[in-house]
């Protein structure tokens, strides 16, 4: 049944009293900014039209809100800083959009080498927080305004993740509360810990759909004393993607190993009004190594060096500046803000690390099938990669979907899935029986079950 | 053609924290990278090589730590690098540092060029390079975005300063400051950074310039500059507040709020 306006503004006047009257928007104009995120245009899911925004500024008071929806069986979706990709916070029915932006306190235990965040921190504060404490908080997936709390919940990923892994693998405790206002305490400042279903696992990467998290304990690792980064021109994309696996294989472990195209990678610097420090060649690798001394860091690069040049690359630069480092991967981060506005979809397909360039030349030919351009660049050293469905070319968006399923079955095909980091948001389900059997959905639907039997967090018509 | 890039390290300027209490920067807080202006300076001369062959020599003042930054710039494409190293060289103000380096430029013999970057991020005077130039009398144009022209007898730079653009002809020998406008430095290649971190640094003690120069001249002895009070005014940030009421109450408010700050008057 549609929650009628009325019914939602009574509950506003009830949850003005738990939080105050200021933290509760009814206004829609105030509200906008919340209604999507990231994710292009074309494929952007619809709003509804009757929604309140709520910030609270405690667990208990998340818990209170929850309670009185959970009652009355008004949806709820937790938003963080909308960087998403997949429309996984957009409120699509009439209900409550929860921000917990105003939980964004941070504490850095460094004994302990861990930091306590709230949800509503961001990437940029958790990144500052470490390193003040001389700590390093290694991943980087992408917009910095991105929240702790949105970061768990899709378990985002991005560059970085080779050496230490994704978001998953820097959560060791969690602070969630249930759709029955029930306060659950996960995991804690522990490296080990097995006592009973880890049920902090299945939080993480549930996409809001289970509980909402408030806080977060975050594994920390030493700041490394020394980093650089590499950028290998090669001349064919063969070339490049044969070297991915003999360094993975060499024993040097790169935090980070990216690869672009130069296409697009000067389309992201000209964007930013920048220039790509390095124009050669078609496609480039961007490396990036640290550790704790330049010796170790320089001895690493020089066998490194060995490998690129045995697979042809045209030659090694070296970034050590910090302020070049950080060019660098600003440029490569927004490859995707530059081709945004001739998007309609960017997809983040995953296979096995060694089917990574098949599965290029899979793209290659749907692309040259349809006469479309795909841009494509990825995460190399895990296997994940970035084609972006682009307007040029594409008659509708019969078009688009048919491209999409078929790049969709070529990753499936290669032992992959269709979502390594962005995640299903509300635009996958589709397309998820391509790699979830009945059953995994049968599982899915019970847990979601468990935690909220009314079906009130994020709703999905699928996972319930 | 010979060029000489005077260089610097600076802190990294991003990180550096502000003593308050002592009244300068804790260098301490923050690495050292190289004065991000002299990479251009470094870049251009380069490039200037590059068409018109001849040498680039780096020289820097400063402690030990800075054989790094003059390493890097091997890598990116000097060929020779000098440190101007001595407690004696220390706690110069801007005077006594061209005086010490324009006395290891006369050291060194002819040249043609000598570039710098317009400033430094940490000190932001501008002043060492158009003082080095009036040490070795010779002319100098700063805020140099282009260079025009240029062959063994002259150089031709549009210059900015302030809103106008200068196309200034300069006789050689001369020396130039640049903006950050007028290159993008290049990387260096890894080959290069590896064989520079094995490639010997000159070092010049106070006995290596005294000889040539007036030792009174140098480091603190030689500035007439006195830091009295260094201080940074700290500034309140954005104080954002709500306001309720009718839009006659907020407009009163609004305008009473500016009164008491004085942006009204």
């Amino acid at each position: 049944m549609p929650l009628h306006n009325n019914a939602l503004l009574d509950v506003a006047e009830e949850i003005e009293r738990i939080v105050g009257e200021r933290w509760v928007i009814t206004q829609r104009d105030f509200i906008e900014s919340y209604l999507k995120d990231e994710t292009p245009e074309p494929i952007r899911p619809k709003p509804a039209d009757n929604l309140i925004l709520v910030k609270p500024s405690s667990t208990s008071e998340v818990s209170l809100i929850l309670k009185i929806a959970n009652e009355m069986k008004i949806p709820v979706f937790p938003v963080g800083g909308r960087t998403g990709l997949v429309g996984g916070s957009i409120p699509t029915k009439p209900g409550i959009i929860l921000s917990l932006e105003r939980m964004n306190k941070i504490e850095v235990d460094r004994e302990n080498l861990m930091a306590v965040a709230e949800a509503g921190a961001t990437l940029g504060d958790l990144i500052k927080a470490a390193e003040d404490a001389g700590l390093f908080f290694p991943p980087h997936p992408g917009d910095e305004g991105a929240q702790i709390g949105g970061l768990i919940a899709t378990n985002a990923g991005g560059a970085r993740a080779i050496k230490y892994g994704v978001i998953r693998n820097y959560v060791r405790g969690l602070e969630v509360v249930l759709p029955t206002g029930d306060i659950l305490s996960l995991g804690g400042k522990l490296l080990k810990n097995n006592t009973g279903y880890d049920l902090m696992q299945i939080i993480i990467g549930s996409e809001g759909t289970l509980c909402v998290i408030t806080k977060a304990v975050i594994r920390l690792f030493p700041k490394s004393k020394y980093m650089v980064t590499l950028i290998i021109p090669f001349n064919s994309r063969s070339d490049a993607m044969r070297t991915v696996p003999q360094i993975l294989r060499s024993g040097v472990i790169p935090l980070a190993i990216e690869y672009v195209q130069l296409k697009e990678i000067m389309k992201a610097a000209e964007h930013l009004n920048d220039n790509w420090p390095v124009q050669k060649g078609f496609a480039q690798l961007i490396i990036i190594l640290d550790g704790v001394s330049q010796e170790e860091v320089l001895l690493a690069c020089e066998e490194l060096s060995k490998i690129c040049e045995s697979n042809n690359a045209i030659d090694i630069m070296i970034a050590e500046a910090p302020e070049e480092q950080n060019r660098i991967l600003r440029i490569r981060s927004n490859i995707y803000t530059a081709l945004k506005p001739d998007m309609i979809d960017i997809l983040d397909v995953t296979v096995p690390p060694n089917s990574l360039e098949k599965l290029m030349d899979e793209v290659d030919a749907i692309a040259a099938k349809y006469g479309v351009y795909l841009p494509t660049y990825g995460h190399a050293g895990d296997g994940n990669l970035h084609v972006h469905i682009m307007k040029e070319g594409m008659k509708d968006m019969d078009m688009a979907d048919a491209i999409k399923n078929e790049i969709y079955s070529a990753a499936v095909k290669l032992g992959g899935v269709i979502t390594g980091e962005h995640g299903i948001g509300k635009l996958r389900f589709k397309n998820l029986s391509l790699v979830l059997s009945e059953k995994h959905m049968e599982i899915m639907r019970g847990i979601k079950r468990v935690f909220d039997p009314n079906n009130i967090l994020n709703p999905r018509e699928i996972l319930f | 053609m010979n060029i000489i890039v005077l260089m610097k390290q600076v802190p990294e300027i991003e990180k550096v924290r502000f003593d308050y209490e002592k009244g300068r920067l804790d260098r301490s807080s923050a690495g050292a990278v190289t004065n991000p202006f002299d990479l251009n300076a470094l870049e251009a001369a380069v490039q200037i090589k590059e068409r018109a062959g001849g040498s680039v020599t780096a020289i820097s003042m400063g402690p030990m730590q800075a054989i790094e930054m003059l390493r890097d710039a091997l890598a990116r494409g000097a060929d020779k690098a000098i440190l101007l190293s001595d407690e004696r060289f220390a706690g110069a103000d801007t005077l006594a540092t061209a005086y010490t380096l324009a006395t290891a430029i006369k050291k060194l013999g002819a040249f043609d060029l000598v570039i710098c970057g317009e400033k430094t991020v940490d000190g932001d005077t501008a002043q060492v390079g158009p003082e080095v130039a009036e040490f070795l009398g010779i002319p100098h144009a700063a805020y140099v975005e282009e260079i025009r022209e240029i062959n063994a007898k002259w150089i031709v730079v549009k210059a900015r300063m302030e809103q106008s653009d200068y196309i200034l002809k300069l006789s050689l020998p001369a020396l130039i400051t640049v903006t950050k406008d007028i290159n993008v430095p290049r990387l260096p290649t890894l080959r290069d950074k590896l064989k520079a971190m094995r490639a010997p640094i000159t070092i010049w003690t106070y006995d290596d310039l005294s000889q040539v120069a007036d030792q009174k001249y140098f480091g603190f002895e030689g500035s007439p500059t006195r830091v009295i009070k260094v201080f940074t005014p700290v500034t309140g940030g954005r104080r954002g507040q709500m306001i309720s009421g009718s839009p006659e109450e907020i407009a009163a408010k609004i305008v009473h709020i500016l009164r008491e700050n004085k942006i009204l008057g």
